[in-house]
Parts: structure tokens; C-alpha cells; sequence
């Protein structure tokens, strides 16, 4: 989105959250997830995955207490609330990543428009625009958006640890601030790719499950199934209407109340595009 | 560059703002080669062979950041690899990777890793050339004779016949594996009862697991493997039920529907009661067990255990019904039911559940014997490591080679490697990083890493399809001076035995060579063995068919595992508990895994000790406070962290880090639970008793903040994680 285009709608993308998003009918994908909690084992393959495929930056022990770690995907662990001895019904593990919101708050607070949302369904953020307010940050509820507080190009890859890095997007750097992309390296690839095999003149379709994110390819359990919403016969796009989870409310009017579909804060209207489903326990 | 693309196109191609492929003033992109330390820029219009500028390229090859031997492929992009994923095609890792695996690319690329031979002069390693530290090994080999030894880690596939043959023409057998995180009793056991040591766990059938301290999720032989298999456990059959005992909450347990806190030791006698319940109460059918196995079953009533275990009654016999009325099932046992004095009996009494429960042949299947014995795992174990010890302090081992192994490291203090190592007069270390072993070396030979490497893998657990994975180099040699472990070896073998081995060029030569040996039931392509090879190698695997055996099961004789008596001047039960991650501490060097929280206590970078809050409290202990944890053999200061996963009598501590030398992101950090360890031995097997050690703690005084990922442990009412019961589940999805 240009400057140009931004600041022309300006009052539309100011009403976004209050009348359920942005583009409303013009989606080219509306990429999505759904977590499946039952299944997921708190291992951390997706959390390391991202970290191999976004160029994450290591802080340290000290800065990793001060809360300046930059793990985009992040797996946290929760015990029951009850007052019993043990934690009897395991863990509650939750991997929580930018929930990609389509009414999302972090958006129209940024100063300079470095965060905005693509045709794509993306929550996407300029790192050449972004001016280190941290605004976004602060009025993110799901607490994913990381801030650069410092250059670590110069300590977290020493030579010849740089070599690593994927080529395919940048390092950030100070003052900059940086969340989870859905991989959007490699959803630009495939969309090429499905551009490339396309006649001129006709729709490029890019098949579910022809590429997939870091999280959901390394995740042993295959927790994560990730495409397009868009796409009617995704198995995301499956998931969400098999659970009766549907976008652009603020609460789901479900027929079979018993389904385990849900959005975590779609009460604050922010729209989220992961569905997660519920964990599941056995009374023994 | 064809008309086609114009160059918008072309730059979008070449990645958006890419790190190190920069692009030139002339607008042409420029790639960086290293070579003789030199940086050159090459044009793009020069590419090298099988680059394509831009593009990445997948290759397979084989995972050896842990024993498991899953597949993986590796994007190559400029002569680099980059990332790594599990290879869809191996019915053991099914496309997918741990963290582990994928932090191989941080081993690759770490900054500590030795670059070029060394040996030691006058006290310190020097650099040297390769024929010089050759010249010196071969010397000192061709005396040696039946003193040499090889210690290594699980080895298989054709660098283990490799090692085997060079101890063959040296005229030696010592080929001492060693592994802390093994299987090994677990393995005696199934060995004598089913004959046959690694049977098959079809987890998928199974609609309940019981699992007494095998993390199967987390550090248990193959996780990635059984994660996937647990997947379906979960989803298919009704979705299955979990249930977890283990005297501190490992990954598995963090996934359990039940979670049981049991004193190590004590986790046979609730097996009993459980199958005592099943045989009496439920009336199950007994036959298959020996009347003494019988005998020893009825003497272990459900009061009686509920009382010595602490299990509620009431539990033990809900578990019972579960078992009896969800068939087929699958009852397991890990690290801390082995690692007693008396693990065999305690396994062996935890396996007659599923003999009772008729899960053998079942969800336990006996895989077919895979062809080339010597191509097969030779799994790493502690009892190698004791008897390393105990031969090299009675002077039996003159020369002694290192690769992948680190027991200067991880041995017990009491075990006495130290001395043992002093007692060799010649030391070899083939490795990648400089380690507490290496530096006591006398040679430091520069290993190839394996994303450089040639090599072949047979994993001990094969999942569904049984497989011969490949192993081939992913880049070039990242530092010109690292050579290949095979090469290395061939290099050894050449000089034992020039007339057998001189016809190799180097390693790829050999299995090259090997592979078309190979019965032509093994190639894929008929008649045509450089497809063959080429084919092996693209998908990663030589597919080896083995057909299921039918089972006969052995009545072994089971005595009733003695439970270790109360030590007041130790009270505490102490775990060195295994991390996924850190593993065994090899991959503390490497600053993902470092970073990457712990999965249960989410504690970074560092040790600490887990205490149920009620011990801490009896004894004045708060989150944070450093802690001296003191056994008869030596004492460690680390952190407490207050969780109640954790038994009352029990303190975990988890292994992986207190390294000294071992690079700039290991060392310094924590402590190593593992050199505090009493050397009880396992009666039967041999094997380190490593759950065996009691200990006793006193505070320090000193308080530190515990860095941790979360700064909450409860959800705050939050609708963040939602549990709903399985009735639910059963009742909306088809599972």
C-alpha cells in the first residue's frame, strides 16, 4: 500500500476495527491458520524453525530477562488454575504467534502507516518506514510484536554464523520493530510460482499445500495446518467451517456449541486469522 | 537471462534486500565465495555448477543431531545450506524435524569450530599439518595392538563397519559407545522377553498409552518418529488417552490426561498393583504368564502399594478399568525406571502389564532382522563408558580415538575419567568443536561436519518402512582444512591395510563402491546402478524390506525389584533429567537451543534445580535462590525453581549445560548434574544407574531472578488455552 493510497482512505482504514477489517471484499488470499491445541506437544520445533527461516536474533541471557527476545513464535505454557498439588492434567501449552488480525489494533496507531494490512490478509510491517515508536507494540493484546533495541547484526551472528541467514529477507536493526510474517518470503514464492505456470490473462491459483510456513512444516504433530481462507477447498478453510468459526465477528454464534473452533481475544473485535481448537483432556 | 523476465522481476528473484548477496554498483548481482580466506566477488554471470543464482535447491541426507537418524533435506542456495527440514519420504521422520535437527545449520556454522589439526607440543596444542598429526597417529597405532580403542557414540551404517575393520587389522575389539541418553535396560529386557532387543510400537492402534518415565515426545529414541505416531494416537481410535508416571514432568508429561508423581524406584510396584487389579479384579487372561510372574503379581495388592507408592487406591484401580475396557493399549518405560539399581526387574515388571494386557504382537510388533549386520546401530550405552573408565585406569588402552563422544564431560566424577584419560598414553579427538575431552587430547583432528559429509545410516528404530538413509554433503568443506569422518577412518585403513583399501580414492569412493555391491534387490532403478545411486540419494534412502516376525513371548524370570531404603543424610531423590534441546550437552554450543525456553520450567540460558513448592517451602527455599545440591560424590550450585511437577522427594536437574570449554555459548553457564552422580551400576545390565543418587540441599544464601520465558503461570482467567473433556471431542469430531 502506498503512502499515497493509505493517507487517501485514511477514515476507511480508521474504521476498520469498528466495522470488522479492511478490504472488505477485495481479498486476493486471506492467508489463515488453525492450531490444533490436543495435538500440539509444547516441543519447540516451530519456535527453532522460525528462528532458522526469519533470521531471529539471539539477545542473551540479560536481555532475555528484560523481556527483548525476538521469538516470533513462541510456545507458552500455562498450569490449570486449580489449588491441587500436582498438575495432574498436564500442561497447557499454546503457541502464540501474530495472529495476522484483519481489524487489527496494532494498525492504526502506527504514526507513519509502517504497519498495514495487504491484499493478502497480511498484517504486514515496513521495516524502511517503521520510525520505532513502538506504538503497535503497546496496543497489540497478544503481546507479538518485537522491537529492536539494539543492532544485533553485530553480536548474534558472528562470522561465520551469518552465513545462515536467509537470503530471502532482511536483518533488522535497531529502532526497527518486527513480528511473525506468516513467512511471507515464502508465499511471495509460490504466488510467483503459480504467476509463472499461469496463461496470460487468467487468474493464478496457488494450490493448498503447495508450500506452507516454517511453524507447520518442522511441527512433528502437525499441529498447524496453514492456507488461504479465500480458498474454499483449503484444509484451513476446511477446518474453520468444520469448527463453525467465522471471520468479521466479535463473538461466534456456533449451531453446535460443542465444536472446539476458537479465536483467542475475538471479544476486542480485532478479527483474528488463527483458529485455535481446544485441548482435550480424559478424566482418569 | 532470458527475454522474458525483465529486471524487476529479475532483482525480485534475487531475494528482497538479501544479506550477503548484495547487489554491485553495475547493478549486476554479485555473490561472495571464501576461498584460502580470501573474499572474492564473482559475477553472477559466472555461476558456479549446479547453481542457480537465487534459487534454492533441496538435497537429503540424514539428521545426526541426536541418535535417531531421521531424514532431512537441506535448501541450498549459493553454495550454502541454509535450512533444513525433515524429508517427507523416510517413514520415520515423515517431513518433519525437531529443534534440534533443525539447529544442525548452527553446528555448521558455529564460530568454535576447529579448523585445522592440532597436536600437542610442550603441554599445548599446536597446529600442525594433517600428514604430520597422521604420521603421529599411525606410529603410535601400529604398536598399540589390542590397546587401541574407539570411543564413539551410537554409530551405524558404513562408517560403524568402518570403525569395526580398523579395530579388526589394528588387532584390537575395544570399540567403547557411549550414551548418556539411551534405552539400554529398556532394551536387555525386551531382548530376553520377545527376543528381539528394538520391537515396533504401532502407538497408532494403541487407545491407551501408559507410560512410566519414557518421554517418547521429548528425549525417548526416536521423538520426531513417535511424535507423528502420537498424533494419530490422538486423533484416531476415539483419540486416545495418555497416561503419564514419572517423578518429574518431562515433555510427555506436559501432554498426559493423567499425570502421576512417582518416587523413582517405586514406579514397578504400581505396575504390579495395576496388573494384580487386572488379573484379579477384572479377571483378565493370565495365561501367558509364568506362575512365578503370577506369584510376584499377586504379591503386590493394590492397599499395600497405594501405601508404599502414595498413589491413591482408588486411582490405581480406575487406571486398572481404563486398561481393561480400552484395547489394544501400550505400557512403556524410560530413564527413570532404568536408571534404578534394580531397573531390569522394574522394566521387566512394567512389560508383563502388556503381556497381560495381550498388547504383544499388537501395538508391539517384532520387525523382521535387517540384512548386513554390519551395517546396523551400534547403540551407545553408560555401561561402555564404565568399562572405558575402569579398562583405561588398569592401563589396558594405549591409544585411544574420540569422535562423537565426550566423557571427560559427562561422566560422573566418581567414575574417575579423569584418571582414566591421564592413564592413556596416546589420544586422538576427531571432532568439530574443541571439548573437555578434546583438550585433553594429544591429536586434535578437524572432522567434517555432517552437512559435509558422506556417510550412510541405519537408524536402531526404523519406523514404518525399514531404511538404509544416505548421508551426502549438503555444501563444500566450510573450512579447507576439515576432513570427512569416513575419510578419516579410510585414511587410518589404508595404512593397516593398503592392499584392501588403497584402491579408494577417499570415502565417497568407498561407498560408492559398497553400494554397487549391494544385491540388485536393494536398487531401484533395474539393471541401472547409477540411477540407483542417484535415486538413493535424491530421496535420501535405500528402502530395505523386513518382514514382521511372529512373536513368542519368554517367561524371564522376574524378581521383585527391591525399592532403595530412605537415606537421612540424603533425602532427596536427584533426576538429572534429559532435555530436548540441550540433549545430553552437546548442543549447548549452539545459541538457538541456548535461547529456546525450557518446555516445561521455560527457564533460558541456564541450570536449575525443579522442587515441588511444599519441599521448598519445608525447607526455606524460594524461586530463585541458589541452592548447593551435595551427594557422596561432589556437589553443584544451581538455582531453585519452585514447579509442581516435580515428586515432594524428589530434585531434577536437568543435564546439557556446566561446560567448560566447550565455545563462547556454552561455557560458563549452569551446572552438570551428572558429575555429582553416585556410580551405582544397574545389577543386571551394567549400565549407569542414573536416577539412583540421593542427595541433600542447603541454601546458599544468594538470590538470583530466574529468567524465563512468561511472566505468568496460570491463565488469569483469560480465555487463552480452553480444555474441554474427550466426551466433547468424541461428540463433534470423528476421531
Amino acid at each position: 500500500m502506498s503512502l499515497k493510497n493509505l493517507f487517501g482512505n485514511w477514515s476507511a482504514y480508521r474504521r476498520g476495527n469498528e466495522e470488522g477489517g479492511y478490504h472488505r471484499d477485495d481479498y486476493e488470499h486471506l492467508w489463515g491458520m488453525a492450531i490444533n491445541l490436543d495435538v500440539c506437544i509444547g516441543c519447540n520445533a516451530c519456535s527453532t524453525a522460525c528462528y532458522a527461516e526469519n533470521n531471529l536474533a539471539v539477545v542473551g541471557k540479560e536481555k532475555f530477562a528484560k523481556g527483548q527476545a525476538m521469538h516470533w513464535m513462541r510456545i507458552e505454557r500455562y498450569w490449570d488454575d486449580s489449588e491441587k498439588e500436582f498438575p495432574e492434567r498436564g500442561a497447557s501449552f499454546l503457541p502464540m504467534l501474530c495472529q495476522q488480525c484483519n481489524a487489527a489494533t496494532c494498525e492504526p496507531v502506527c504514526p507513519v502507516a509502517a504497519t498495514y494490512h495487504t491484499p493478502d490478509g497480511l498484517n504486514a510491517q515496513v521495516y524502511n518506514r517503521c520510525i520505532g515508536s513502538r506504538y503497535c507494540s503497546n496496543n497489540c493484546p497478544f503481546r507479538v510484536r518485537y522491537f529492536n533495541f539494539y543492532s544485533y547484526y553485530e553480536s548474534s551472528w558472528p562470522e561465520p554464523l551469518n552465513m545462515q541467514l536467509n537470503p530471502d529477507l532482511t536483518v533488522r536493526d535497531k529502532g526497527v520493530m518486527e513480528k511473525c510474517t506468516f513467512c511471507v518470503q515464502r508465499i511471495r514464492v509460490a504466488k510467483d510460482k503459480a504467476k509463472m505456470a499461469t496463461a496470460p490473462g487468467e487468474k493464478p491459483k496457488v494450490e493448498d499445500g503447495s508450500f506452507t510456513t516454517a511453524c507447520a512444516q518442522a511441527c512433528p504433530t502437525s499441529a498447524i495446518t496453514f492456507g488461504d481462507y479465500m480458498d474454499a477447498d483449503s484444509q484451513v478453510s476446511k477446518l474453520w467451517k468444520q469448527q463453525q468459526v467465522v471471520r468479521r465477528v466479535a463473538k461466534q454464534k456456533k449451531e453446535n456449541t460443542d465444536l472446539r473452533g476458537y479465536r483467542i481475544f475475538e471479544e476486542l473485535n480485532v478479527d483474528p486469522s488463527i483458529m485455535y481448537m481446544e485441548r482435550v483432556r480424559e478424566e482418569v | 537471462m532470458s527475454g522474458t523476465v525483465n529486471r524487476r522481476d529479475f532483482l525480485k528473484m534475487m531475494g528482497l534486500g538479501g544479506v550477503s548477496a548484495t547487489l554491485g554498483g553495475c547493478d549486476l548481482p554479485t555473490t561472495v565465495t571464501l576461498e584460502e580466506g580470501k573474499e572474492e566477488v564473482t559475477s553472477y554471470l559466472v555461476p558456479e555448477e549446479f547453481v542457480i543464482p537465487g534459487v534454492g535447491v533441496w538435497y537429503a541426507s540424514t539428521c545426526a543431531q541426536c541418535p535417531a537418524g531421521c531424514g532431512i533435506n537441506g535448501r541450498v542456495r549459493e553454495g550454502r545450506v541454509l535450512k533444513l527440514e525433515g524429508n517427507p519420504e523416510t517413514a520415520l521422520n515423515h517431513g518433519k524435524l525437531c529443534m534440534m535437527g533443525q539447529s544442525g545449520v548452527q553446528g555448521q556454522y558455529n564460530p568454535d569450530r576447529v579448523t585445522t589439526p592440532m597436536m600437542r607440543e610442550g603441554g599445548t596444542l599446536m597446529p600442525v599439518s594433517w600428514d604430520k598429526a597422521m604420521a603421529a597417529i599411525k606410529d603410535k597405532l601400529g604398536a598399540a595392538g589390542d590397546r587401541v580403542a574407539w570411543m564413539t557414540g551410537t554409530i551405524s551404517g558404513h562408517q560403524a563397519a568402518l570403525v569395526k575393520n580398523h579395530l579388526d587389522a589394528v588387532g584390537s575389539a575395544r570399540h567403547y559407545k557411549y550414551e548418556t541418553i539411551n534405552s539400554a535396560v529398556w532394551q536387555a529386557v525386551n531382548k530376553d522377553m520377545l527376543g528381539h532387543a528394538m520391537p515396533r510400537l504401532r502407538m497408532d492402534k494403541a487407545k491407551v498409552i501408559l507410560s512410566f518415565g519414557a518421554d517418547f515426545l521429548g528425549t525417548w529414541i526416536s521423538p520426531v518418529h513417535f511424535a507423528g505416531e502420537y498424533a494419530k494416537f490422538r486423533t484416531h481410535n476415539g483419540r486416545g488417552t495418555l497416561i503419564v508416571a514419572e517423578p518429574k514432568m518431562s515433555i510427555t508429561g506436559g501432554s498426559a490426561d493423567l499425570w502421576l508423581p512417582v518416587r523413582p524406584g517405586s514406579e514397578a510396584a504400581l505396575a504390579l498393583a495395576i496388573a494384580n487389579e487386572l488379573m484379579n479384579a477384572h479377571g483378565k487372561d493370565a495365561s501367558a504368564l509364568s506362575p512365578e510372574q503370577k506369584a510376584l503379581i499377586n504379591s503386590h495388592g493394590v492397599d499395600a502399594v497405594a501405601k508404599t507408592t502414595g498413589v491413591d487406591a482408588g486411582r490405581i484401580k480406575r487406571i486398572a478399568n481404563m486398561l481393561n475396557e480400552r484395547t489394544p493399549s501400550l505400557v512403556l518405560a524410560g530413564a527413570t525406571v532404568e536408571g534404578q539399581a534394580d531397573g531390569y526387574n522394574a522394566v521387566a515388571a512394567i512389560m508383563l502389564l502388556n503381556v497381560l494386557l495381550g498388547n504383544i504382537g499388537n501395538t508391539i510388533e517384532v520387525p523382521g532382522d535387517l540384512p548386513f549386520a554390519q551395517l546396523q546401530a551400534a547403540q551407545g550405552s553408560t555401561r561402555d563408558l564404565v568399562a572405558f573408565a575402569n579398562d583405561a585406569k588398569a592401563k589396558q588402552v594405549d591409544v585411544a580415538l574420540f569422535y562423537g563422544a565426550n566423557p571427560a564431560y559427562g561422566a560422573p566424577d566418581a567414575l574417575g575419567v579423569k584418571e582414566a584419560l591421564d592413564a592413556i598414553a596416546f589420544k586422538v579427538a576427531v571432532t568439530l568443536f574443541q571439548d573437555e575431552t578434546s583438550m585433553q587430547a594429544d591429536v586434535v583432528l578437524p572432522a567434517a561436519s555432517y552437512l559435509e559429509d558422506w556417510g550412510t545410516h541405519v537408524a536402531a528404530y526404523q519406523g514404518g518402512q525399514n531404511a538404509i538413509t544416505m548421508q551426502q554433503p549438503l555444501m563444500e568443506k566450510l573450512h579447507a582444512e576439515t576432513r570427512g569422518f569416513g575419510d578419516i577412518l579410510l585414511g587410518l585403513l589404508q595404512a593397516a591395510k593398503k592392499d584392501e583399501y588403497g584402491k579408494f580414492a577417499d570415502y565417497y569412493a568407498y561407498l560408492r563402491n559398497a553400494y554397487s555391491a549391494m544385491p540388485a534387490s536393494y536398487k531401484s532403478i533395474a539393471g541401472n546402478d547409477e540411477q540407483s545411486w542417484n535415486a538413493a540419494l535424491q530421496t535420501g534412502l535405500i528402502k530395505v524390506d523386513a518382514p514382521a516376525k511372529t512373536i513368542k513371548v519368554a517367561a524371564v524370570a522376574v524378581n521383585a525389584p527391591v525399592a532403595e531404603k530412605d537415606d537421612t543424610q540424603y533425602p532427596l531423590r536427584l533426576v538429572a533429567s534429559a532435555r530436548l534441546g540441550l540433549w545430553d550437552g552437546r548442543h549447548a554450543n549452539l545459541p538457538w537451543l541456548q535461547e529456546a525456553p525450557d518446555q516445561i520450567s521455560k527457564v533460558v540460558w541456564d541450570s536449575w534445580a525443579e522442587l515441588h513448592p511444599a519441599t521448598a517451602e519445608k525447607m526455606g527455599i524460594k524461586q530463585g535462590d541458589q541452592i548447593k545440591v551435595s551427594s557422596a560424590h561432589g556437589s553443584v550450585t544451581v538455582q531453585a525453581v519452585l514447579l509442581k511437577g516435580v515428586h515432594p522427594d524428589v530434585i531434577a536437574i536437568p543435564m546439557g549445560q556446566g561446560h567448560e570449554g566447550y565455545g563462547r555459548y556454552a561455557d560458563g553457564r549452569g551446572a552438570n548434574p551428572l558429575k555429582i552422580l553416585n556410580p551405582i551400576q544397574e545389577k543386571k545390565t551394567g549400565e549407569l544407574a542414573l536416577a539412583a543418587t540421593r542427595v541433600s540441599i542447603s541454601k546458599t544464601g544468594e538470590h538470583d531472578k530466574v529468567v524465563h520465558m512468561g511472566s505468568s503461570d496460570t491463565q488469569m482467567g483469560r480465555r487463552l488455552v480452553v480444555t474441554i473433556p474427550a466426551e466433547q471431542l468424541r461428540r463433534t469430531e470423528e476421531v
